[in-house]
């Protein structure tokens, strides 16, 4: 699925459930966006992206299940039409290395606006 | 005409002898010429210490072989208690003192028991050659007997010390007077000479003077010690080499400064240089451990010893300092004892407790409160624009609190100097805050190995702390960040070019300045010291020591 023909697919994979809830909210607010599916850990959403092939998959970088890296870096192998963006709460140079070389094509801090969360979302699907 | 009282403690008194009489002639070899009694105005007192104006029979003793003119027909004394026999007897009979007589031109024309122990002559092989005998060669070369007879003439007396020849040729040190002596006309009738053998009183003197050389030379010389001296007002007076290698100040750097300059800020500010010396004055003496600032403001650990120096009288004169630089010893027995093990455990646990509160905080608070500013973001956008506002401002206070517990995770994170060591350690940390907060950064180091954990940990700790202090207060430009190996530990400075600390240097008695006590702490807790400056360019220093020795076994943290 691509932008374009309908919204943009959007995955969440992130171990917070109190995070999911809220993002999932904030990106449904959206008419553009839809998230079609949550994951909890890396595995689930390694699974869940092969499964909806989402334009976009927004990854925490501390999660079970080898964290987003691994996540990014199967879900960049299994579906390379997936966009990869990290959603984290970790400032440090280490995390947000490790991120890009694991393929994400932006790097997000938690507790940015909503606004600009949406726009990157936009940003990162678009060709 | 009053007959003078014989005074008592006066050796020779002239004889108030009227009318005059001629004293008959002495030993055919040298005759003295006539000799007459002055009258007493004619005398001069104190004979020895003046000048004999008179010529007085005396001398002229039965010893040398003279006739006695006291004996040939004249008259006794006029008065019982002064015969002038007796002191002719003294003379004759001293054995201390050498005392004779020399003619006008130096020949020798009475002799005593004293002068023929002293310079070994008898009388019948002295009297008639001349003085020089005595001299040694040298001496009688460049006209030295000569000249001392012309000093007696000139001046009443003359005073002299040194060598003098035995018949024996071996050498005695003399101490020697020699008085003119005048008749009543003012005629110069001879000289009287009197020498002490002062052998073994300057043989003494020497050995006295060369162990107090030795003595000098030692204390100067000493190396492991700083051996000095203060005036009562603690002044420096002498420096040794000890305490230039342990101080660094050469003698004409220190003397004459005060020796607070050798204490840290915060001794000084609390009196300790002064209370020292009255301990020392009051109780004689002082010892004391402590930290002792070099001149290039490094510290060592000092072993004090601080003695009070007081004359007979009880007058203060000053002090004796003697230090020692324990800081090696200190160091490598703090490695071993139970206390360095202590502090290794307690950096441990406090780095666990940092990573446990940071972990807590961030993945649980910050989560949490990001999730509230999210839906506070969404409801204000679903609320008509008069609602809107105050839960916007709360989503923006929410914001600012993420960002504080940000920042306080980030400082609370381990430094990641177990992976890739102290440097590295700082390198990142500086690259990271640095930027945002508009300063320019450089890290020097000259470490001879990379310290242990705990110390790596510990001087992480305080930089951060000062680095903290430099982005709060000091309004700087730039910050240079330096690590050095000294003293078998590290010295860190932090420098900023800002506006500098407050005027009360030590900063540490101020209350609310938690961020220094707590690096001060931290350095002494782990045996170190620590201290904060002005830089006299501007902007401020914090400069600590941190000892560098393994207390054990290193576990990396899990």
């Amino acid at each position: 699925m691509t932008a374009g023909a309908g919204p943009l697919t959007v995955l969440i994979g992130d171990d917070e459930p109190i995070i999911r809830e809220v993002l999932r909210e904030v990106l449904e607010a959206e008419p553009d966006l839809s998230v079609v599916a949550e994951a909890a850990d890396a595995d689930e959403a390694i699974a869940l992206a092969v499964l909806h092939a989402p334009a976009v998959a927004i990854l925490d970088v501390r999660m079970p299940g080898g964290g987003g890296a691994r996540a990014a870096r199967e879900i960049r192998r299994r579906c390379p039409g997936t966009r990869i963006m990290a959603f984290s709460a970790h400032t440090d140079a280490r995390s947000m290395s490790e991120m890009r070389d694991a393929g994400v094509s932006a790097y997000l801090l938690k507790g940015l606006p909503n606004a600009a969360l949406v726009a990157a979302v936009r940003h990162v699907a678009a060709p | 005409m009053p007959r003078p009282a014989l005074r008592p403690g006066i050796a020779i008194r002239p004889r108030p002898a009227t009318p005059r009489r001629r004293i008959s002639e002495p030993d055919s070899a040298t005759p003295p010429g006539p000799v007459t009694v002055p009258s007493p105005a004619a005398s001069a007192g104190f004979a020895v210490s003046r000048g004999l104006r008179h010529a007085e029979a005396w001398p002229y003793v039965r010893s040398c072989g003279m006739p006695d003119p006291l004996s040939a027909g004249q008259e006794p004394p006029a008065y019982a208690s002064y015969d002038p026999r007796d002191l002719r007897l003294l003379v004759d009979k001293v054995i201390d003192y050498a005392i004779f007589m020399l003619d006008p031109t130096g020949r020798v024309v009475s002799w005593n028991a004293g002068a023929e122990r002293i310079a070994g002559y008898a009388a019948e092989e002295i009297i008639g050659r001349h003085f020089s005998v005595f001299y040694l060669p040298e001496d009688t070369a460049e006209g030295r007997p000569g000249r001392e007879l012309e000093v007696a003439v000139a001046e009443g007396r003359v005073e002299d010390e040194g060598w003098r020849v035995r018949k024996d040729g071996t050498r005695f040190w003399a101490n020697s007077v020699i008085t003119a002596l005048y008749d009543a006309d003012g005629t110069l009738r001879g000289f009287g000479e009197v020498v002490r053998d002062a052998t073994e009183r300057r043989m003494a003197e020497q050995a006295l003077r060369e162990s107090e050389e030795r003595f000098r030379l030692l204390v100067h010389g000493v190396l492991d010690y700083a051996i000095f001296m203060l005036d009562p007002t603690g002044r420096v007076v002498s420096w040794n080499a000890g305490a230039e290698r342990i101080k660094g100040y050469a003698a004409e750097e220190i003397i004459g400064r005060h020796f607070s300059v050798f204490y840290p800020p915060e001794d000084k500010a609390a009196g300790k240089p002064n209370r020292e010396l009255r301990t020392a004055t009051a109780e004689g003496r002082l010892e004391d451990e402590g930290w002792r600032v070099r001149k290039d403001g490094t510290r060592f650990w000092a072993n004090v010893v601080i003695t009070a120096l007081f004359d007979e009288d009880g007058t203060l004169r000053g002090f004796g300092k003697v230090t020692r630089d324990m800081t090696e010893r200190r160091t490598v027995e703090r490695a071993l004892d139970e206390r360095g093990r202590l502090v290794a455990h307690l950096v441990r646990a406090q780095e666990l407790e940092r990573r446990r509160i940071a972990w807590d905080v961030h993945d649980d608070t910050i989560q949490s409160m990001v999730a509230v500013g999210m839906r506070l973001q969404l409801l204000a956008s679903r609320l008509p624009a008069e609602h809107a506002a105050p839960v916007t401002r709360l989503d923006e206070a929410v914001a600012a609190a993420i960002g504080r517990l940000r920042d306080l995770t980030f400082r609370l994170r381990p430094p990641g100097i177990d992976q890739n060591g102290l440097v590295e350690g700082l390198t990142s940390y500086l690259d990271e805050i640095t930027p945002g907060a508009g300063l320019a950064y450089t890290l020097q180091h000259h470490l001879d190995r990379e310290p242990p954990r705990e110390t790596a940990i510990t001087v992480f700790r305080i930089c951060q702390e000062a680095l903290a202090n430099v982005q709060k207060h000091a309004q700087a430009q730039s910050v240079a960040v330096s690590l050095t190996s000294v003293d078998h530990g590290v010295l860190v400075r932090v420098s900023d070019d800002g506006i500098g600390i407050g005027e009360a240097a030590d900063g540490v008695t101020r209350p609310g300045h938690f961020g220094l006590i707590e690096m001060r702490e931290r350095a002494e807790t782990a045996g170190g010291w620590w201290g904060v400056r002005r830089r006299p360019g501007g902007g401020t220093s914090v400069e600590f020591w941190l000892p560098a020795l393994r207390y054990g076994e290193e576990d990396p943290l899990p």
